[in-house]
C-alpha cells in the first residue's frame, strides 16, 4: 500500500514556518546593525547594552517573585483539586470540574478585565499582590490538569495495600501518595511557572504603575524600543525556555 | 465508584479550589455583566448607580464592523488551522514511537517560547525592510510599496502561527487512539485514499476535530496582542477595542459592555461542542470495549 | 458456638444494586477458605467488609471474639493480598515486604530480621534490592505475600490473586499459596471465580451467587451434593431432566416420570413427595455409554439414544446423545486402550445408563441455570445481572 506523502509534506513546511521567525530572530542578535534587514557582522553590543539596562532587571524581580510564590500556591491547590477530581464522583465534583476547566478555554482578555473589574470593585490597589492573585486563578486549572492526568494511571490499590498494612491517613499520604505523585506535581509546577513568567494579557490589566513584569516590559520595548535589545533578550529567553522544557520532559517520562 | 452526596473528606479535598476560582474567576465574570450597567465616573472608575447609557453606547455603528471582522478572522484563522493540523497530527501519530516524541517535541517548543517574542518576530520578519519583504519583492511577487503589516493579512498570519500548535495536539491525541487498520479495512473494501481519510479516519477522530476548534475559535475571537502590535487601524478586533476602553478612554463600563458580549460569544460555540459531544457519548461504539 | 470468624447478617447495598445480602458465615481458624462465585456475585464484597474498606449496612463481623466492624482497616489484624499485588513502585522489595513492621514502629534489627526470614520463605534473597518494575508476575505475588504474612495477621485475605497470571504460573503458584498455607497455619479466605483453583486447594467453599450464600460444605460436598441448581450449573458439568415423583419406591428410592423415559430411579437425597415436580441432574462422567444394551437392574437406569456428536480429547472421549428432547452429555474415560474396539461415532444407536445414586435432585431449575452451563465462569455474572432483572 503506497502512503501519501502529502501528510509528511505538510508536516514538514508547518516545523519550518514555526522555527524560521526565531531562528531569524536569534541570529539577527548577534547583528551588529540596529535593523535585521542587513547583516553588518557578529556583535555582543546588543547583549552588554541589555545588561545594563535597570528597568528590565526590576521588571525580572517581579516576574520572579510572582512565578514562585503564585506557582507554590497553585500547585498546592491544584493538586488537591485534582485528587478530588480523581477520588470523587459525585454532583459537586461535575460542577468543580467546570469551575476548574472553564478558565482554560476562556480567552485571556476576558480573564483580565474581569479581574481588573473585579479589583476595581474591591477598591483593591493594582500591584504585585493582584498581579499574584491573578497568576494563581488562571494556573490552578493547569496543574490540575496535569496533576489528574497522572491520577489516571494511578493504581489507588495502593492507597487501599499502605491502610490495610497499618498506615494511618497521615502515614499514607506521606509514604505513599506524595513520592508517587510527586514527578505528576513537579511536572505540573513547572507548567505553571512557565504560563506565569510568560503572561502578558491579564498581567497588563492588573498590573499597577511599578509592578512591572518583564513581559510586560518586552511589550512596551516592542511598541516604542529598541528592536536589537529586544532580540538579544528574547534569546536569552529562549535558552531558559529550552533548559525548562529539558528539565520536564526528564520528569514526566515514563521510566521503562 | 458509587455516587453518593459528597462526604466531608470530598468537601475538605474539593474546597479550597472550589472558593478560589469562585471568588476570582466565577464572580468577577459576573462582575463583567454587572458593570455594564453602571456608569463612568470622570476619574476613570466606576460610578454609583445604575444605567443604561453604555448599552445605547454601544450600539456605535463602529462596532458592527469590528465584530464581524473578529468572528470572521477566528473563522479563517480556525479553519486554516484545521487544514494544517489534521494532516500534521496524521503523520506524526503513524510514527514509530521515538520518532513521535521529537516531532511532537518539535512541535510544542515553539509554543514554550514567550509569546510576545514570537508576535515580534513577526513583525521584524514582516517589516518593510524586513527579510520577507525583501525575498518577495526579489521573487517579483509584491510591489515594493506594499505593507506585509499594519493589515488584517498579517493578523492572520500570526494568529495561525500562535494557534497551530493548539490545533495540533487534540488532533494527533485523538489520531494516536485511532485504529489505522479501520483505514486497511476501507481499502481493502475498495477505498482509495483519499476517500478512506474522508469517509474513515476525519470520523474516528471527530472528537479530536472538535476540540481542536474550540481551542483554536475561542482564544482567537479574544485576540488582543497580535492585533495590537502587527495589526493597523483597519485590523482591529475586539480585543483591542476592550483595552482601548480602559487604557486609552478609561471607560470601564464600556469595556464591561463589549466584555459581556465577547463572553456570550465565546460561549456560544462553547455550548455546542458541549452539545455535540454529549450526544457524542450516548452513541454505541463502532468498535466496542470487550464487556 | 461462634466460630473463629464470623460473619453475622451482613448486607451491603451500592446505590440501588444490593451487594451481599443478609450474608452469615462462620470460618474456622487455619481454614483456607474460598469464597467461589461468578462476577458480580459479592465475594469481593465481603472481603473487602472484612478487611474494612468497605462498612457493611447491617451485620456484625466478629473476629477471634472481637466486633471489628467499625474498626478501620489499619486497626485490623487483618492483610489482604490485591488482586493487583499493589506493590508501593516508588520502594524496592525489601522495603515494601518491610512496610507493615515499619508502620508499626519496630525496632531496626527486628524489622531486618524480619524481612531476611521472609526473603528466605519465598526464595528471594537476592531479588531484594529490585523494584516492583524489575521482576515477574510470579515474584510480585510471592512478595504481596510476603509483605502480608509479616505481619502475622490473623486471617489473610486472597482477592483472585493468580487472576493476572497465565496457566503454568497459575498452577504453581497455586501450589505455592497451599505450602505457605500449610507451613505457616494462618486462617486464609480465598476469593476466586475459578471452581478449580477453589476445588484443589480449599478446605471448605462457599458457593456465592448474587448476593447470597448458596451452599457451604467441603469441595466434594459440594461437587457431588449440590444443594441448588445454581451450584449444579455452575460447578463441573451436568445434566438436567425435568420430571416427576410417580412412586416412592423405598427410604432410599423413589421413580421418577420423565418424558420418554422409561421408570428411572433416583436416589432420595431430598425429602420428596409423590407427584412432586422435581428436577434430576446427572453428571456426564457418571455415565456410561456403550453399543450393547447393558443388563438392566434395579439400581440401574438405562435408556437408548442417538449419537449426536463427539468429541475425542485424549484421556476422555465426550459424547452428546440425544434422547427424545434431552441432548445428554457423556463423558467415557479410556482407562484402558483396546486396538480391536470400535470407537462409537456419530449417528450411532448407542446405549446409555448410570447408577440410580448417581443423580441428584433439584428443587428448582430455570432458563438462566441451563444458560449457566455453557458460559464460561468470568463471564457468569453478567448474564445473571440481566436474567435476575431486580438484584
Amino acid at each position: 500500500m503506497k502512503r501519501s506523502r502529502f501528510p509528511m509534506i505538510v508536516t514538514g513546511i508547518v516545523l519550518l514556518f514555526f522555527y524560521l521567525p526565531i531562528l531569524v530572530l536569534v541570529i539577527n542578535s548577534f547583528n551588529a546593525s540596529r535593523f535585521g534587514s542587513t547583516w553588518e557582522g557578529w556583535s555582543l553590543q546588543w547583549y552588554a547594552r541589555l545588561y545594563q539596562q535597570e528597568e528590565i532587571w526590576h521588571a525580572l524581580r517581579n516576574t520572579l517573585i510572582i512565578a514562585f510564590t503564585a506557582t507554590g500556591l497553585s500547585v498546592i491547590l491544584g493538586s488537591t483539586a485534582a485528587f478530588a477530581l480523581h477520588r470523587y464522583q459525585t454532583r459537586l465534583q461535575r460542577i468543580h470540574y467546570t469551575l476548574i476547566y472553564t478558565p482554560l478555554v476562556v480567552p485571556e482578555i476576558l480573564m483580565g478585565i474581569s479581574l481588573l473589574l473585579f479589583f476595581a470593585a474591591t477598591g483593591m490597589e493594582l500591584g504585585l499582590f493582584t498581579i499574584f492573585l491573578a497568576h494563581v486563578t488562571f494556573c490552578i486549572s493547569y496543574v490540575a490538569l496535569v496533576v489528574l492526568g497522572r491520577l489516571q494511571d494511578f493504581d489507588y490499590s495502593i492507597v487501599e495495600a499502605a491502610q490495610d498494612l497499618g498506615a494511618n491517613w497521615w502515614e499514607t499520604t506521606w509514604r505513599v501518595l506524595l513520592p508517587l505523585l510527586a514527578p505528576g506535581i513537579v511536572a505540573g509546577g513547572l507548567l505553571a511557572f512557565t504560563l506565569s513568567i510568560d503572561d502578558f494579557v491579564i498581567t497588563f490589566f492588573v498590573a499597577g504603575p511599578g509592578s512591572t513584569t518583564l513581559p510586560i516590559r518586552i511589550y512596551s520595548m516592542i511598541k516604542h524600543g529598541s528592536p536589537p535589545l529586544i532580540n538579544a533578550l528574547s534569546s536569552i529567553l529562549l535558552l531558559i525556555t529550552f533548559v525548562a522544557v529539558w528539565f520536564s520532559q526528564r520528569l514526566t517520562e515514563e521510566k521503562p | 465508584m458509587k455516587k453518593q452526596n459528597a462526604s466531608l473528606s470530598e468537601w475538605l479535598a474539593t474546597l479550597p479550589s472550589l472558593i478560589w476560582l469562585t471568588i476570582l474567576f466565577l464572580i468577577p465574570t459576573l462582575i463583567v455583566f454587572a458593570i455594564t450597567f453602571k456608569p463612568a465616573d470622570p476619574f476613570g472608575g466606576i460610578g454609583s448607580g445604575w444605567t443604561l447609557e453604555t448599552l445605547r453606547k454601544l450600539r456605535n455603528p463602529n462596532y458592527p464592523a469590528i465584530i464581524w471582522r473578529t468572528i470572521w478572522l477566528s473563522i479563517v484563522t480556525t479553519t486554516i488551522c484545521i487544514i494544517l493540523a489534521t494532516p500534521a497530527g496524521y503523520f506524526i501519530a503513524r510514527l514509530k514511537q521515538r520518532w513521535r516524541q521529537i516531532f511532537l517535541l518539535l512541535v510544542i517548543v515553539p509554543f514554550w517560547i514567550s509569546f510576545l517574542v514570537r508576535i515580534f518576530a513577526w513583525k521584524v520578519l514582516l517589516h518593510p525592510e524586513g527579510l520577507v519583504k525583501k525575498v518577495l519583492v526579489s521573487f517579483r511577487l509584491v510591489q515594493g510599496d506594499t505593507s506585509l503589516l499594519y493589515n488584517p493579512e498579517a493578523v492572520l498570519l500570526v494568529m495561525v502561527y500562535t494557534f497551530l500548535p493548539f490545533a495540533i495536539l487534540p488532533i494527533y491525541a485523538a489520531a494516536e487512539k485511532f485504529d489505522f487498520r479501520l483505514v486497511e479495512a476501507a481499502r481493502d473494501l475498495g477505498a482509495h485514499q483519499l476517500q478512506a481519510f474522508f469517509k474513515v479516519f476525519l470520523p474516528g477522530i471527530r472528537r479530536g476535530l472538535l476540540t481542536a476548534i474550540l481551542v483554536v475559535f475561542i482564544p482567537a475571537l479574544g485576540s488582543y496582542v497580535i492585533p495590537d502590535i502587527v495589526g493597523g487601524p483597519n485590523a482591529e478586533m475586539v480585543g483591542n477595542k476592550i483595552a482601548q476602553r480602559v487604557f486609552v478612554d478609561r471607560n470601564l463600563p464600556q469595556a464591561s459592555g463589549l466584555s459581556a458580549f465577547l463572553i456570550l460569544a465565546v460561549l456560544l460555540p462553547m455550548v455546542a461542542v458541549l452539545v455535540l459531544q454529549g450526544r457524542e457519548k450516548k452513541a454505541t461504539p463502532i468498535i466496542g470495549e470487550e464487556a | 458456638m461462634a466460630e473463629f470468624l464470623e460473619f453475622e447478617n451482613v448486607s451491603k447495598s451500592f446505590g440501588a444494586i444490593r451487594a451481599v445480602k443478609q450474608v452469615s458465615l462462620s470460618i474456622r481458624r487455619g481454614e483456607f477458605f474460598s469464597l467461589l462465585g461468578p462476577s458480580g456475585c459479592g465475594k469481593t464484597t465481603l472481603l473487602r467488609i472484612l478487611a474494612g474498606f468497605e462498612k457493611p449496612d447491617t451485620g456484625r463481623v466478629i473476629l477471634n471474639g472481637e466486633d471489628i466492624t467499625a474498626l478501620p482497616p489499619n486497626r485490623r489484624k487483618v492483610n489482604t493480598i490485591f488482586q493487583s499485588y499493589a506493590l508501593f513502585p516508588h520502594l524496592n522489595v525489601r522495603d515494601n515486604i518491610a512496610f507493615g513492621l515499619r508502620i508499626a514502629k519496630r525496632p531496626r534489627h527486628e524489622i531486618d530480621q524480619e524481612v531476611d526470614r521472609m526473603l528466605k520463605l519465598i526464595q528471594m534473597e537476592d531479588q531484594a534490592h529490585k523494584r516492583p518494575d524489575q521482576i515477574s508476575g510470579g515474584q510480585k505475588q510471592r512478595i504481596a505475600v510476603a509483605r502480608a504474612l509479616i505481619n502475622k495477621p490473623q486471617v489473610l485475605l486472597l482477592d483472585e490473586p493468580l487472576a493476572a497470571l497465565d496457566l503454568k504460573l497459575r498452577q504453581r503458584m497455586l501450589i505455592e499459596l497451599d505450602l505457605i498455607h500449610d507451613e505457616v497455619g494462618i486462617t486464609f479466605l480465598y476469593v476466586t471465580h475459578d471452581q478449580n483453583e477453589a476445588m484443589s486447594v480449599s478446605d471448605r467453599i462457599a458457593v456465592m451467587n448474587s448476593g447470597i450464600i448458596e451452599q457451604v460444605g467441603i469441595p466434594a460436598e459440594i461437587y457431588e451434593a449440590p444443594r441448588s441448581s445454581f451450584v449444579a450449573a455452575f460447578i463441573g458439568e451436568s445434566n438436567f431432566f425435568e420430571g416427576q415423583v410417580s412412586e416412592i419406591v423405598s427410604n432410599e428410592y423413589s421413580r421418577l416420570s420423565i418424558d420418554g423415559f422409561p421408570n428411572v430411579l433416583c436416589f432420595n437425597d431430598k425429602q420428596m413427595r409423590s407427584s412432586d415436580l422435581v428436577y434430576l441432574s446427572v453428571r456426564p462422567e457418571k455415565i456410561r455409554i456403550s453399543r450393547e444394551k447393558p443388563e438392566s437392574n434395579n439400581r440401574h437406569n438405562v435408556v437408548p439414544g442417538h449419537v449426536e456428536d463427539v468429541i475425542y480429547l485424549g484421556a476422555l472421549t465426550k459424547y452428546w446423545v440425544r434422547v427424545q428432547e434431552y441432548r445428554i452429555a457423556v463423558f467415557q474415560q479410556h482407562s484402558r486402550f483396546l486396538l480391536d474396539e470400535k470407537p462409537i461415532q456419530w449417528h450411532d444407536d448407542v446405549w446409555i445408563s448410570w447408577h440410580a445414586d448417581d443423580g441428584f435432585m433439584l428443587e428448582r431449575y430455570s432458563e438462566s441455570d441451563e444458560k449457566l452451563m455453557g458460559t464460561p465462569p468470568e463471564k457468569v455474572g453478567e448474564q445473571n445481572g440481566e436474567a435476575n432483572g431486580t438484584a
